[in-house]
């Protein structure tokens, strides 16, 4: 239980994101609805969440409303979603990824699908199962409205979970983006047996160089020093199960991308997203080796030794 | 039809506003002794440096200032009321019906006397010539519409101390209601201009007042007009554009107050809609251009940049302007964008907001709170920085590009190829030094021209009536023509077989009309 007085809440989306967001409210004692288009109740679901497969029960039981489906639905979802929604309700992401070839963020998609105008995102280190078992754990939102941010606070902030708040919607967004990928590299570097020193060296050129790209597209530079950004970092050293380490690692051992991708459990975002993003960086002049070294790693066009001797090199 | 807008009972719903005002400022104040003090304190310094005309007003804030310390919470609050009240009435303004239809019809003349003033007797004829070299664009019918179902609050950009004559004018000939708007306490100490300033319901700003009473008064009163349903103009880019360019910054003051009228309104048994109308106004020529330019250089070169001489607005200045705009169909362009609520969703015909997939919104459901309409400082503010920038995206798709702004891109193009990887301000030097011979110059405008077809196909710029569909030549042929004799240091100056390019300042702010689109050089932008 919290000090947040009981707040209805939605969840859309029956993966494993969406079954941790419900188990994380419902813990904080909130009447908690999981909209989910799944035929059978997830089985770790807490008894006291109710499960719907109607958007518009979703709608009418809360204001605050937690997106979790992936991110290549995510259009079509809110669209139907704006049918039953209106002005009043609050939707927030906790999407990792951007959309399309326009590197649009997912609450921008959410504006132009629906009529709500106060939305968020949710980032920051937290894994699916720390919110399912209920180990203590950090998440970040960010809204440019605070009322947006308060709602996520009074239901997820808990004696388990510590909520981290920001204005900059689009720093978080790109910053957790941008993170993804340099997940699939962490795992990656990793497996090829980059030793701590250089690896620690390597994430920090990748950070600054995510830094400049998110700068490029409207971020604020500190954003991506904060939780969601340098914080979620810093826990993927040692979460040997993110989905996307385990890409990179699959990757290191020879696999293709398709192959890497089929092993997954989560869907990973970042396999579409680093070309474009590369491509984002060419335009606005920004350097990203790191960007571009990770999307040749994608495109199974290097070895593992070129990649190594690409790190040490110094231009 | 226009003679059922609020504003011609205004005279008579003065006193009621100006008390209405007072009440809110004063209830709103959270710490009247910070408000009193604050604005003792700016005012005293304020009027120290102005003895002799406002040794009254110095005299009262000193004898406050004293007294603010002695006197208990309810007398400060009576204090608040005095202070606000003062100011309220101060900038309240009157609104004569007989001086307006007066107006309507004077103004007219008199410009078309500035038009031709040899020839008295063809008044009607050169009023006709107004007409035809000032063109209106955009969805009027609709706004006419809404204008009878709510507020309408014009935004336009700003270029130009002709912007509420023209705008004003515009205004008239499409049949849309008188708007109130803020004017400058100095257009009041003319004489002539503060008669019919005073008497058309403008209200009266005092640009030297800082501190957040008066400012709170002024937002107040703006409100409450709003919510009365008193159609409204904003200049929100808050002075004129000195670089030219179409404004992509707001300020969001006065903006703020359209979400904040229609907050309260909910709360009245007939809530008032509220509809934001953007709108460019668009130049060939721009009266204040070399003055205008000059500022903006001092301001971003700081001391890279030295005013060589200082140009002043004269009256003979406006004549050659008004006559020079005559010459070219469609000189001044007025375009009104798409109407919004505040909340940027698109407006109908019939006062509905819908989203961007086409489904009605109710308005009142971003600002309620279960079931009440609740004031929220930080979410308004939210949501009118929101407004700002769907106003910016208008204006950006509403420019009309007119030949002036077209050939300056085109001659400023070849400057910087001509002197590639100098900045800014070493460019600006290269006065009188560049030749183009005359078909390179015409492949450039065509080249320009062909692109911003481009952008118009997708919906993200306008190309002006003397544009669209005329040949480079002809384009050409009229930059030069409306800049020949207007301006001091000519711009262009034809040379054998081709142009100089001479005032490069002048190139450079034309040209910036192009810079919001990606036509031409941003001076905010890193290069490329």
């Amino acid at each position: 239980m919290n000090d947040h007085p009981p707040t209805p809440v939605g969840i859309l989306g029956g993966g494993p994101w969406g079954l941790a967001l419900a188990c994380a409210v419902a813990r904080n004692g909130h009447p908690t609805l999981l909209h989910s288009r799944r035929a059978e109740r997830p089985d770790r679901l807490p008894a006291q969440v109710a499960v719907t497969a109607d958007l518009a029960a979703l709608a009418r039981h809360a204001r605050l409303l937690l997106v979790a489906v992936p991110s290549d639905v995510v259009r079509e979802v809110a669209r139907s979603l704006g049918d039953v929604v209106d002005g009043a309700h609050f939707l927030v992401h906790g999407i990792r990824g951007l959309s399309g070839e326009g590197l649009t963020p997912i609450s921008e998609v959410l504006r132009e699908e629906t009529p709500c105008r106060r939305v968020g995102a949710l980032g920051g280190p937290a894994l699916a199962d720390d919110l399912i078992v209920g180990r203590a754990s950090v998440l970040a939102v960010a809204s440019r409205y605070p009322e947006v941010t308060d709602a996520v606070r009074g239901a997820l902030q808990g004696p388990l979970m510590r909520v981290s708040v920001s204005h900059d919607l689009v720093g978080l967004e790109w910053s957790s983006a941008l993170n993804g990928a340099l997940f699939v590299a962490l795992g990656y570097a990793r497996a090829i047996g980059v030793p701590p020193a250089l690896l620690g060296g390597f994430l920090t050129r990748g950070l600054h160089e995510a830094a400049r790209i998110a700068v490029a597209a409207g971020a604020e530079e500190k954003s991506l020093f904060g939780v969601a950004g340098v914080g979620d970092l810093l826990a993927a050293m040692s979460q040997d199960d993110r989905p996307e380490c385990q890409l990179g690692a699959a990757l290191a051992g020879g696999a293709t991308l398709a192959e890497a991708q089929a092993r997954s459990t989560l869907r990973v975002e970042a396999a579409t997203l680093v070309p474009r993003v590369v491509a984002f960086a060419k335009e606005h002049r920004v350097e990203a080796t790191i960007f571009a070294t990770i999307e040749a790693v994608f495109s199974g066009r290097v070895t593992r030794e070129a990649v190594l001797s690409g790190l040490m090199q110094r231009r | 039809m226009a003679e059922a807008a609020p504003i011609f009972h205004f005279n008579d719903e003065r006193s009621f506003i100006v008390e209405e005002v007072v009440a809110r400022v004063s209830q709103a104040a959270r710490d009247p002794l910070l408000l009193l003090n604050d604005a003792a304190w700016c005012e005293i310094r304020r009027l120290e440096a102005r003895p002799g005309k406002e040794r009254a007003e110095y005299e009262r804030f000193r004898e406050l200032a004293r007294s603010l310390g002695r006197i208990s919470e309810s007398e400060r609050r009576r204090r608040v009321e005095e202070v606000a009240r003062h100011y309220a009435k101060d900038i309240a303004g009157n609104f004569d019906p007989r001086v307006y239809a007066l107006s309507t019809k004077v103004l007219p003349t008199a410009l078309s006397l500035l038009l031709s003033p040899k020839d008295l007797s063809l008044g009607l004829r050169a009023s006709g010539k107004l007409r035809e070299h000032l063109v209106t664009q955009g969805p009027i019918e609709r706004i006419r519409a809404l204008s009878r179902r709510g507020t309408v609050i014009f935004a336009p950009t700003h270029l130009s101390n002709l912007d509420s004559v023209v705008f004003g004018f515009a205004h008239d000939r499409e049949g849309l209601p008188p708007a109130t708007y803020g004017a400058g306490k100095n257009l009041f100490t003319n004489p002539f201009l503060s008669y019919f300033m005073q008497n058309l319901g403008a209200y009266r700003v005092d640009r030297r007042i800082r501190h957040d009473l008066y400012k709170e008064v002024l937002k107040t009163y703006s409100s409450v007009l709003i919510e009365r349903g008193y159609h409204s103009l904003f200049f929100p880019g808050g002075t004129r554009s000195r670089s030219g360019m179409v404004e992509e910054k707001l300020k969001l003051g006065l903006l703020g107050t359209g979400v904040e009228a229609f907050v309260h309104s909910l709360r009245r048994a007939h809530p008032q809609r509220v509809f934001v109308v953007p709108a460019t106004i668009n130049y060939m020529l721009t009266l204040e251009a070399s003055t205008l330019i000059a500022d903006y250089l001092a301001e971003v070169g700081r001391n890279r940049y030295i005013i060589e001489d200082d140009e002043s607005t004269r009256v003979e200045r406006v004549v050659t302007l008004v006559r020079k705009l005559v010459m070219t169909t469609g000189s001044v362009v007025i375009r009104f964008g798409e109407p919004m609520d505040p909340f940027t969703n698109r407006v109908l015909d019939d006062g509905r907001s819908v989203d961007l997939r086409g489904r009605t919104v109710d308005p009142a459901t971003y600002v309620t709170r279960d079931g009440q309409p609740v004031i929220d400082e930080a979410r308004d503010a939210q949501y009118t920085r929101e407004l700002g920038e769907a106003i910016c995206r208008s204006y950006a798709r509403e420019t009309v590009l007119l030949a002036s702004h077209l050939v300056a891109g085109a001659a400023f193009g070849k400057l910087r190829d001509a002197f590639p990887g100098e900045d800014l301000f070493k460019l600006l030097r290269h006065r009188d030094e560049v030749f183009v011979p005359g078909d390179e110059m015409e492949r450039r405008v065509a080249d320009l021209i062909d692109r911003a077809r481009a952008l118009e196909d997708r919906g993200l710029v306008v190309l002006g009536p003397g544009v669209r569909g005329a040949p480079a030549s002809a384009v050409l042929e009229a930059a030069t023509r409306a800049w020949s004799g207007y301006h001091t240091h000519a711009v262009l100056r034809p040379a054998q077989g081709g142009f100089v390019l001479g005032d490069t300042n002048l190139l450079l702010y034309y040209q910036n009309r192009l810079a919001v689109t990606g036509l031409g050089f941003h001076p905010g932008r890193r290069r490329g």
